[in-house]
């Protein structure tokens, strides 16, 4: 039996010493959750990140070299996600990418941290990201706090909102944060919470936090729901059912169609949420972005994954020609002294000690089932 | 009993493989180190849910459970004290001051997942039938559930990142050891054989005169401590730990491979282990080549289900090969109801 085992140790190491390294290509190492719970997050963020490297390598690639994106499976799994960066480390990436979520960026990162590789995560908006990492963490979105300043911002100045309700998702994270975020700047500015309310995520009826949004006095000029597209839909449409029709803010939870598709074109109304400025956008980036994603996998792109998996890309092979090099040093600094990178998300600069992007963030609303941008949110640094 | 030469087959294998770890951390890079690492802490899970489930036929699925009780137990005491402040608001003080090199980390880890299987054993194990499967199902949930609220001592649902890479292959190699050795010992003792009595026939053994109740939370604590020790390495080798870390999809992947393996087989379980945690990694190369993913857990699936229609019982059933066993030399032996 030990034979047997030592056997299948050595043909599992000759595999995997068998993928010899091709030359003359740049890696990149995309970390991405493509089966499992997070794939319709992650796997869309790879088509993007992918469509990058092939627009570049049609114009010649990236300091006269190929760049290749190879695609690691972490399986919605901590523990792939730290074996893979390690494989990604050893394959000889010169920069890491990935993810939509904080968790795995948190067991991935790390590993690249300690060997002096840069990672831009795609997706994943902790501000406090690259504080737990390190110097070599850059987030291509904008921080939570960015886009909970933004809505709170446009809530406040331009809706003229000064009681609002404020509903969260207790559930996870990133929904808690968004309403911490929110209401610290709602306070600031003078503005008042005068209810607070709370869900699940998989609720489906919302009738007991209605009334309870109903019979609030004084009445609140707005109610602002933390939430994921799952709940975005359902939250807006069973508030209009119930006849109320005070103004609707979110953050890019609701990025969505089914902010729209499920309550109708009829009861979408009065919605406004702050996301990456893509969608409903006429950019040239995007526009050009959606015709080539066309082009190559032949649909629309699936969510705002796919263009922050197109950037993240971008933004290396940006570094790259500047840094001049692969060497990792070089390029950390290159990627920290980006600035003004006409991003499809939006224009990239990193400013702030922080490591996170100063970054536009759209405000959208909805009217009788459109999609709207109402202005570009810049924070101040 | 054990002849002379078998002891030495036992010494000569544990030395073959500390040589084995020597020449790989020499030759290999990190990213097949950190897999040897997991198919180790798989190896552990593996064995000490045979204790358990295999030994003792008690289904369950508290191994994620017990694995995040010992990881964070572990990682909270490793923390580094001068970050511990700021992250762990919550800690007392006398525990904010603290901060444990990795073994006591591992034991006191074990001890609190031990502790909290007897919480759970107890009441429930005094039941016949599957309560301990639907009761441990619980537990995994009970676990999360307070982990993601105690935000002061666990930082929440973030959970616990940027921890000390202190797991290594020696650190988990000796756990492997220490697993088999207790796993053995107890099969092969008095105490090992009521296990498999009570599995066999409840009614016999009680008419034996073996405590049920306490044979069975004794089999569950041993287990549960072993995979807080597991919990611990596992924190220490991702370097975060999260309450999602250990999920009932984990629980299934370790019942798996104690039912390929053969549910009383430590060398069973072994080399399911060794087999489930490499399978999927070798399948990667193909997988990133035809940008399909997903094959390696396909293939896996399909093993489960061959093997569950042409050898229920397992690769090895209950029994250890023949020139490992005590008595024999040369036929299968160690069962129980054989």
């Amino acid at each position: 039996m030990w034979r047997k085992t030592c056997l299948s140790i050595i043909l599992a190491v000759s595999v995997l010493a068998g993928q010899a390294q091709a030359a003359e290509t740049i890696k990149l190492g995309a970390l991405y959750n493509l089966t499992g719970g997070m794939s319709s997050i992650d796997a869309p963020a790879l088509r993007g990140a992918k469509l990058k490297a092939q627009l570049l390598n049609e114009q010649g690639g990236v300091l006269g070299k190929q760049l290749e994106v190879i695609g690691y499976d972490t399986k919605t799994d901590q523990k792939a996600a730290a074996t893979q960066a390690k494989k990604a480390l050893s394959d000889g990436v010169v920069a890491g990418l990935g993810y939509g979520d904080t968790t795995f960026v948190m067991a991935a990162a790390p590993a690249f941290q300690a060997k002096g590789v840069p990672f831009v995560t795609s997706g994943a908006t902790h501000p406090e990201l690259p504080k737990w990492v390190g110097d070599y963490m850059f987030m291509a979105p904008f921080g939570d706090d960015d886009q909970s300043y933004a809505i709170a911002d446009y809530t406040y100045k331009v809706l003229g909102a000064r009681q609002v309700v404020v509903w969260t998702d207790n559930s996870m994270d990133f929904t808690k944060a968004l309403s911490k975020f929110f209401k610290e700047r709602f306070q600031e500015l003078g503005g008042e919470i005068i209810l607070e309310d709370f869900f699940m995520m998989g609720d489906k009826d919302f009738s007991a936090q209605i009334a309870r949004l109903k019979n609030t006095s004084p009445k609140p000029d707005a109610v602002f729901i933390s939430a994921i597209p799952n709940e975005a839909g359902l939250t807006v449409k069973q508030i209009r059912e119930s006849g109320l029709d005070l103004p609707i803010v979110s953050g890019d939870g609701f990025d969505t169609e089914l902010v729209t598709s499920v309550p109708g074109p009829e009861l979408a109304n009065d919605v406004y949420f702050s996301t990456h400025t893509y969608r409903g956008d006429d950019r040239p980036e995007v526009l050009n972005f959606i015709e080539e994603y066309n082009k190559a996998y032949g649909r629309d792109p699936e969510n705002a994954f796919c263009p922050l998996g197109f950037d993240a890309v971008g933004l290396i092979a940006d570094a790259l020609e500047r840094a001049g090099s692969t060497d990792g040093e070089a390029l950390r600094d290159a990627l920290a002294n980006t600035k003004g990178y006409q991003a499809v998300t939006g224009e990239i600069t990193y400013a702030r000690p922080s490591g996170v992007p100063v970054k536009g963030v759209s405000i959208i609303s909805v009217h009788d089932g459109k999609y709207n941008v109402e202005k570009v949110w810049y924070p101040e640094y | 009993m054990y002849t002379l030469s078998q002891r030495l087959v036992f010494i000569g294998l544990a030395l073959a493989g500390g040589l084995l770890i020597l020449l790989m951390r020499q030759f290999l890079n990190d990213y097949i180190l950190s897999i040897a690492g997991f198919v180790g802490i798989y190896v552990i899970l593996a064995v000490s849910l045979n204790i358990t489930n295999g030994f003792t036929g008690l289904f369950s699925l508290g191994h994620p459970a017990f694995m995040a009780i010992g990881g964070y137990t572990c990682a909270i005491l490793t923390f580094p004290v001068q970050r511990k402040g700021y992250f762990l608001s919550g800690l007392p003080d006398w525990l904010a001051g603290t901060e444990l090199s990795f073994f006591p980390a591992l034991l006191i880890g074990g001890l609190f997942a031990a502790l909290g299987s007897l919480l759970i054993g107890l009441p429930v194990l005094r039941l016949r039938g599957h309560y301990l499967a639907v009761a441990t199902l619980g537990v995994i949930i009970i676990v999360q559930v307070l982990i993601t609220n105690m935000g002061g001592i666990t930082r929440g649902p973030l959970g616990l990142n940027g921890l000390p890479t202190l797991t290594n292959l020696w650190w988990v190699y000796l756990w492997v050891l220490i697993t088999l050795y207790l796993g053995w010992k107890l099969k092969f003792s008095s105490f090992g054989r009521s296990m498999l009595a009570i599995r066999e026939d409840e009614m016999a053994a009680d008419c034996l005169g073996i405590n049920l109740l306490r044979t069975r939370v004794q089999a569950l604590m041993v287990g549960a401590f072993l995979a807080g020790v597991a919990g611990g390495l596992w924190a220490h080798l991702v370097t975060a730990i999260t309450p999602k870390s250990f999920s009932l999809i984990l629980a299934f992947t370790i019942v798996v491979m104690v039912v390929v393996g053969g549910s009383g087989s430590i060398t069973g379980s072994l080399l399911a282990a060794v087999i489930f945690s490499m399978l999927t990694e070798a399948f990667r190369p193909l997988e990133e080549s035809l940008n399909v993913y997903g094959i390696g857990e396909i293939v896996l699936s399909l093993i489960l289900i061959l093997i569950l229609i042409y050898r229920p019982i397992g690769l090895f059933g209950t029994s250890e090969p023949g020139w490992l066993s005590p008595g024999k030399r040369k036929s299968l032996s160690g069962t129980a109801g054989d």
